[in-house]
Parts: structure tokens; C-alpha cells; sequence
């Protein structure tokens, strides 16, 4: 089973056309619901998804990992992040998925730089991209071409050591140190971003940081 | 003016002397905090009483003079105290994840048995 899986955070507006347009790619679609004032969760099942309630947010790597544990108990063969707000195209969907299985690897990382479809803001293409792509390197281990981009696909074998502890964004600097812990085979894969929002800027990127450092000192089990 | 500050300092370490006991005896602090939280007040009595010992000791480590070296002291035990009140805190954000996750899921396959 191909399950994509949503995080959405008052993504009220966009999420039931999300979920119809992902429909027709994969076997079903599960929106985490991670806490939202607005009407996300009954807009998420009017446009036919799953929906998993998270009684108070907790974040987009939560979110994920509560995906994640959904997808375990189904036991889904292959697991999609895509994001809730529609910046991603559906049409990568299917390519990627036979990227990934072609070359007979783990798991899948979309990119926005392998391809000139996606138009980034100036400052994000050549000052913050940069710099979060040399920390998620140093981080990680894992020479990844996007730093951040929320468009991936694993399969059972990667699904199974990617456990996410990171709640906030820094997951997306998890995954791949994840990748590299377990000698999981990854590629990338050029993916179309369309930005309705410039993301997290520099703040953002600082909580990250701030996340990892303290995170270190957590011993998870 | 110098004796009644002295005085003064000496009554409150004394509260809190009092005050550190009777959470060992209620069995809120260990035996090993317990003392570490007396021998610092004592201590504390101590360089209030004989002001010019923290110099001595302050030169020992190259400062010059006694209040510095118990200002930096304090700095970096606050810094100390700051960062494990982070770590904790973050843990206990990842247990709330934990409880909130497990009722999402838990949920969910209530609504998939119906």
C-alpha cells in the first residue's frame, strides 16, 4: 500500500483540494491534523483523506512520525511526505515512485535545485539555501543537494528506522542522519516547488539549530 | 553598617538551613543535596563573616578580587542551571508528543473498528 501522508496545520484553505489532487496517485490518503483552530480536519475528510487528530499541536515532525506510526500498523509499503499548503506538484508523484524503485533504494528526497522549474526568492536561492545545506551536510553527514524540502518517499525498510524525535522542523535535518546511521540507499529527485509563503527564514533556521543542540543531550530510547 | 548586613545575611542563610532539612527530612531532597545545599550556605556565612578568605582564594585562580570571582561563580552556576531547565523542558515537550501521538492513534483505530 502507498499511503501519502499530510501534516497540516490550519491548512483549512488549501487542504481538501490537496488531498482530491494526491487521490488519484496513491492507494490513500492520511492528513495529520496536528492541532488546528480551523477547519482542516472536515475540510481534510470532505476531500476523502484519513484523518489523525492531534488534540494540541506539536509540530510538523510530530505530525510526521504520527504518520509514521499509522503507517507501521497498516504495514504500507511505501509512505509519501507531502506537504499541506500545496506547494508541491502531484504529477512528481508517480515518477518518483518508480525513481525510487528502479534504483532499488530506501528512500526518496525531492529537490528544487535538479531541475529549473521551481522559482525560489532571491535571497532564499543563494544566501539561506547555502548555508542550511552546509549545516544540514555538517549535521547529517548526508551531501543532500535540498536542505529542507518536505517531499519525500520511503519504503518498509526505511520506514521502519526513520523515527523521527525531532517535533519541530529540525526532522527534516533528522531524516537524513537517520539515512546515513542505518546505511539506508537514498536518491534525489528534482520535484516542482510553487511558494505560496517564503517559509521559515532566518529565525526558523536558528530554532533548528537550537533544536538539534539540545536534542543531543536527550537520550531517546 | 557592614555587621548588620553580616547579621542579616547570616538569619537568612539559617531559614534557609532550616529550610533544606526539613525537605530531607520529608524526603523531597536526597542525602547528597542535602549536604551540597549546606556546605554552600555555610560557605556563603563564612566569606560574608571573613570577607577577605574569597580573596584568597580568588587570587588562588588568578582573579583579583573576592566578589569577582563569586560574581563569575554565579554566572557560570546559572548557566549551568539554565541549560539542564532547557534540556529538561525539551524532554518533557517530547513526552507531551508522545501522549498526544498515542491518543491520535489511539482514535483513529477506535474510528476504524466502528
Amino acid at each position: 500500500m502507498f499511503l501519502a501522508l499530510v501534516p497540516a496545520y490550519n491548512e483549512a484553505r488549501h487542504i481538501s483540494s490537496v488531498v482530491r489532487n494526491l487521490l488519484p496517485h496513491v492507494d490513500r490518503v492520511v492528513v495529520i491534523d496536528d492541532g488546528s483552530s480551523d477547519k482542516t480536519a472536515s475540510e481534510a475528510i470532505s476531500g476523502g483523506a484519513l484523518v489523525i487528530s492531534h488534540d494540541i499541536n506539536r509540530g510538523q515532525g510530530a505530525s510526521l512520525e504520527t504518520g509514521h506510526h499509522y503507517a507501521r500498523s497498516i504495514n504500507a509499503d511505501f509512505v509519501l511526505h507531502f506537504d499541506g499548503d500545496g506547494q508541491f506538484d502531484v504529477e512528481d508523484i508517480a515518477g518518483a515512485h518508480d525513481a525510487l524503485t528502479s534504483a532499488n533504494a530506501d528512500i526518496l528526497f525531492g529537490s528544487r535545485f535538479l531541475d529549473d522549474r521551481s522559482t525560489l526568492p532571491w535571497a532564499k536561492r543563494f544566501v539561506i539555501m547555502p548555508i542550511a545545506r552546509h549545516i544540514n551536510r555538517v549535521v547529517s553527514g548526508l551531501p543532500l543537494r535540498d536542505a529542507h524540502n518536505g517531499f519525500r518517499i520511503l519504503n518498509r525498510r526505511a520506514l521502519d528506522v526513520v523515527r523521527m524525535t525531532q517535533d519541530g522542523m529540525a526532522h527534516a535535518t533528522e531524516i537524513p542522519s537517520l539515512v546515513k546511521k542505518y546505511h539506508l540507499r537514498y536518491i534525489e529527485f528534482p520535484v516542482k516547488v510553487t511558494y505560496h509563503e517564503f517559509g521559515q527564514g532566518v529565525r526558523g533556521g536558528f530554532r533548528i539549530l537550537k533544536d538539534l543542540f539540545f536534542g543531543m543531550f536527550i537520550h531517546t530510547p | 553598617m557592614l555587621i548588620l548586613f553580616q547579621l542579616a545575611f547570616i538569619l537568612f542563610s539559617l531559614i534557609a538551613i532550616a529550610h533544606v532539612v526539613r525537605h530531607w527530612r520529608d524526603h523531597l531532597f536526597q542525602l547528597g543535596g542535602t549536604i551540597a545545599w549546606v556546605l554552600f550556605w555555610v560557605l556563603a556565612d563564612l566569606s560574608v563573616l571573613w570577607p577577605t578568605t574569597t580573596t584568597v582564594v580568588a587570587n588562588a585562580f588568578g582573579i583579583g578580587r573576592g566578589a569577582d570571582f563569586i560574581l563569575y561563580l554565579a554566572i557560570a552556576g546559572i548557566f549551568a542551571v539554565l541549560f539542564r531547565l532547557y534540556v529538561k523542558i525539551e524532554r518533557v515537550q517530547r513526552d507531551v508528543t508522545t501522549v498526544v501521538r498515542d491518543r491520535a492513534i489511539q482514535d483513529r483505530a477506535k474510528k476504524d473498528t466502528l
